[in-house]
């Protein structure tokens, strides 16, 4: 924030200083000998003209190559969604060969396991960020902000593994304990076919709850860089307000902070959410996947849109591979969604326009 | 932004120190391998502890590189389909005709089939009786295929009690963990058990919706308590888990080696139940018919065809012995090229002779000398391999010595007959298995008595800990004195254990204790609930109480100055 500012001022005031330095000989009306008058388009010169033709074309380069990615999918799709239709939706089991498939199970498992990664990564997220951006100073802030960093840098495989052999052995006793005592909220309670509860280890393994958690983890630098920024341009002028106001720095946050920086919460949570929606490798390492919509989100068995792809992808007839381009679609189509919205947030809310 | 240079600056030079280090490394290595170009393969987790440790000697002795990845045998030889890759690792042959009904796999370059290591697909499994490992557990094929079909769930069935007389099984749910991936060893197994228990395997098939005659698949369908998992370090490392207990997988022997845990011993068709080391392996392998009655340029050469394997009346036997196969180009395309095919010939070379001296320490089989022989033919068919190294008496294999006839197998000539402890009936032996060796004396995981008509001294010392372990047991603590009452309780299984010897049958107590703590949580405020709850208000008091106590004690100081 302070090298911003710094910044800042240099950048802006060039143009401006050309722009006024140039007026007075455009606008003169009282020139008596009337030279040829200039046009009033500039004419770029030629590292500007080489400047904007590089940053449009990358610019359209990558707003192509997404939308080939889209076509590309809707048409490798086209076999299966032809076969399947609109059962595409609604169908769980997942059997190409026997033109029996559909995403609903798939995708009601990767819900689970964003909105549980949510459930861990947003608190933490927001308590880091506020914790780097108004809390700490100097030395620790700057250690903080390269630790979150380097959690963003750790691949996704290694959080996979921490998972499987770490993780999982001890969140199995929390886990356990949630059912017993709040097995009566029906999404925590995990029972056999016959509704008998059960308490072995095994019933909690490689559940929606684990691979959630771990998933969570792994967007918490995303998300807190993202917050930390919103927050870092809450105005210094209504901050010192409220501290002259007689107000705690709890209520200097509350009241300036939190406020300026909504827009960032949420779009840091959303492009968490796109991330998490996305995530392969970790949860495929962790889950056990099955085909049918489980709502007990601490017993074994989930799946995910990615981790069904990545496991299937190598076995799979050309129409199973269809069937998989299909349920890439939609997994594509939600997260840009998502990501659209997230951005679209974001962009809105560092115009400042927020802070009230 | 300003208080960190110096520590940033400390970074920096670690960093570039770093950096240096690496590139004089790759300076060294670069100038060691001037001849060999690196090759790439993906393919089966099976054989995959074998061919990372071949990876690394031939990278330290020839400084060749050879990079492999275990993304399973239908990944691999998909890859391989494409042209991705320079070599494939897979057990089965490419699926000219996949019973899923998926297209055909058909490279486009051509390709040859060369067998490089041989193993038994064993099942490791994780099961206490009392808190002690059980490391000598026995079961039979159709008691297998059961288990991994569903219709056994429990571990003390009747069936699993059969096969163990020395064992008190527990009453506890049978995990099976199965592979969430396509893979060669899941191919391997479901041939077998469609093979050998055909109306078994059937039934399965028509119960997860495929059709009764769906034969060897790649990816084993879900069901009921089963737990997918990928990888075959993803399964075995599910097993070797505190909360995999109870749970049972199909994995290459070396796994559960590597992991310190025991495998199943199997019962083969001449009555002993087998552990599959690299001498039992061999024996079963004597009966693999290997296809060579085809030309060397079918594709189908060399292939394996186990029903032998699976019926071999040896008693020395591993049943479920299979090869694992090298997928190599005969002829340049893809990213594959004459120079390296150098050094796949190279490699090929190694993993054959030298490679196969560490593979029973490993956990493998090491090949015998008429595989090792169509090997190299294969290996002459590699273009740019080079060939001038390729001779049968420079081959320091394990399996044969020079002079001896390509049919023969040194292995198997050596290997021991079993111990009679391990044929079927009333005796079962207490020695470990696999990787839980150092257990064995100890263990006495057998509480039934009847342990090893060999070591008697051994079974009463075991029984005596088993004792000593029910007692300790508070659930049932008065049940251990009295042998009789718990003996009642599993009465259908006590009758089985005291099948074996009467004299230990008290032993047969210790049993009682394992399923049922497990399900009292239903009345559980104690102690440590008490503390929870304790420790849960001194955390919200710790962030509520200060602001409040701290307004109540702020005021009084102006109130005292006003006065």
């Amino acid at each position: 924030m302070p090298i911003s500012s710094l910044v800042s001022p240099p950048l802006g005031d060039s143009p401006l200083g050309d722009a006024f330095g140039a007026d007075p000989a455009v606008f003169d009306p009282s020139s008596p000998d009337s030279r040829p008058r200039r046009s009033l388009v500039s004419r770029p010169s030629i590292s500007d003209s080489v400047f904007r033709s590089v940053a449009f074309s990358a610019g359209t380069i990558t707003v192509l190559i997404m939308l080939a990615v889209g076509v590309f999918l809707s048409l490798r799709a086209g076999d299966a969604l032809g076969v399947a239709g609109v059962n595409f939706l609604f169908e769980q089991d997942w059997s190409p060969e026997t033109k029996k498939f559909g995403i609903a199970s798939v995708l009601f498992g990767t819900i689970t396991i964003a909105v549980i990664a949510m459930c861990v990564a947003v608190p933490l997220a927001l308590g880091t960020a506020l914790l780097i951006s108004e809390v700490a100073q100097g030395r620790l802030k700057a250690t903080l902000v390269t630790l979150v960093d380097l959690m963003a840098a750790v691949p996704s495989v290694v959080f996979g593994l921490w998972g499987v052999f770490f993780l999982q052995a001890n969140v199995i006793p929390v886990a356990t304990w949630i059912s017993t005592y709040f097995g009566w909220i029906p999404f925590f309670s995990v029972t056999d076919a016959t509704g008998q509860a059960l308490t072995e280890a095994s019933a909690f393994t490689s559940s929606a709850f684990i691979a959630g958690i771990v998933v969570g983890l792994m967007v918490v630098p995303t998300q807190t860089s993202v917050m930390r920024e919103a927050f870092s341009q809450a105005p210094i002028g209504e901050r010192e307000a409220a501290f002259a106001l007689g107000s705690t720095r709890w209520g200097m946050i509350t009241s300036v902070v939190l406020p300026f920086g909504r827009g960032g919460i949420i779009g840091g949570t959303m492009l968490g959410l796109g991330r998490a929606l996305g995530e392969t490798i970790a949860v495929y390492m962790i889950i056990s996947p099955i085909f049918t919509i489980n709502w007990e989100v601490l017993k074994t068995g989930t799946n995910s849109v990615s981790a069904l792809i990545a496991l299937r992808y190598g076995e799979s007839s050309s129409f199973g591979l269809s069937a998989l381009m299909a349920a890439g679609l939609v997994l594509f189509l939600i997260t840009l969604v998502i990501n659209f919205t997230a951005s679209s947030i974001v962009a809105r809310s560092r115009s400042g326009a927020e802070s009230d | 932004m300003t208080p960190q240079p110096r520590w940033i600056r400390s970074i920096r030079a670690l960093f570039a120190l770093a950096v240096v280090a690496i590139l004089g490394l790759s300076g060294t290595l670069s100038a060691q391998a001037v001849s060999y170009d690196p090759i790439t393969g993906t393919g089966s987790t099976w054989s995959q502890n074998a061919l990372d440790q071949w990876r690394k000697n031939v990278a330290s002795n020839y400084g060749m590189t050879v990079n492999y990845s275990g993304v399973g045998s239908s990944a691999g030889r998909r890859d391989f389909v494409a042209g991705n890759v320079d070599f494939a690792v897979s057990e089965i042959p490419f699926q000219t005709a996949p019973e899923d009904g998926s297209a055909p796999e058909v490279p486009s370059r051509g390709y040859a089939y060369m067998p490089i290591v041989a193993g038994g697909t064993s099942f490791m499994y994780n099961l206490k009786i009392n808190g002690s490992r059980v490391s000598n557990l026995r079961l039979s094929g159709e008691v297998i295929t059961k288990i991994f079909t569903g219709v056994i769930t429990k571990w003390n069935d009747p069936a699993i009690q059969t096969d163990n007389p020395g064992l008190k099984m527990p009453d506890k749910g049978i995990v099976p963990v199965v592979r969430s991936d396509g893979s060669g060893s899941t191919a391997q197994f479901s041939l077998w058990m469609s093979k050998q228990y055909n109306s078994l395997w059937g039934q399965f098939c028509v119960k997860v919706g495929k059709p009764a005659s769906c034969g060897l698949t790649s990816q084993y369908p879900t069901y009921g308590n089963a737990k997918a998992q990928s990888g075959s370090a993803g399964v075995a490392g599910y097993v070797s888990q505190d909360y995999g207990e109870g749970a049972i997988t199909y994995v290459e022997y070396s796994y559960a080696l590597k992991a310190g845990f025991p495998v199943a011993k199997v019962l083969n068709n001449a009555g002993y139940y087998v552990e599959p080391t690299a001498n039992s392996v061999a024996v079963a392998l004597l009966q693999a018919k290997i296809k060579t009655d085809v030309p060397v340029t079918s594709p189908d050469y060399l292939t394996q065809i186990l029903d032998g394997v699976y019926n071999n009346t040896d008693p020395r036997t591993y049943p479920l012995s299979s090869y694992s196969y090298m997928i190599v180009p005969t002829e340049v395309g893809g990213v594959f090229t004459a120079k390296k095919g150098l050094t796949l010939g190279a490699f090929a070379n190694y993993m054959l002779c030298e490679g196969q001296q560490q593979a029973a320490a490993l956990g493998y089989s090491p090949l015998p000398m008429n595989l090792v022989l169509a090997g190299f033919d294969q290996i002459k068919r590699v273009p740019g391999a080079d060939v001038s190294g390729v001779d049968i008496n420079n081959c320091n294999n394990p399996t044969f010595k020079a002079g001896d006839s390509p049919s023969s197998n040194q292995l198997a000539t050596s290997a021991l007959q079993p111990a009679a402890c391990d044929k079927v009936g009333t005796s079962q032996c207490v020695t470990g298995t696999a990787g839980a060796t150092d257990d064995t004396a100890t263990t006495g995981t057998g509480t039934g008595g009847s342990a090893a008509t060999a070591d008697t001294a051994a079974a009463t010392a075991a029984a005596a800990g088993a004792g000593a372990g029910a007692a300790a047991t508070t659930a049932n603590a008065a049940a251990a004195g009295t042998g009789g009452a718990a003996a009642a309780v599993y009465d259908e299984n006590g009758a089985l254990v005291s099948g074996g010897t009467g004299g230990t049958v008290s032993t047969g107590v210790a049993g009682s204790a394992v399923a049922s703590p497990f399900t009292l949580a239903d009345n559980g405020w104690g102690a440590q609930q008490s503390i929870m709850l304790f420790a849960g208000v001194l955390l919200i008091g710790s962030a509520v109480l200060p602001p409040v106590l701290w307004r109540r004690l702020k005021p009084r100081a102006p109130k005292a100055g006003n006065k």
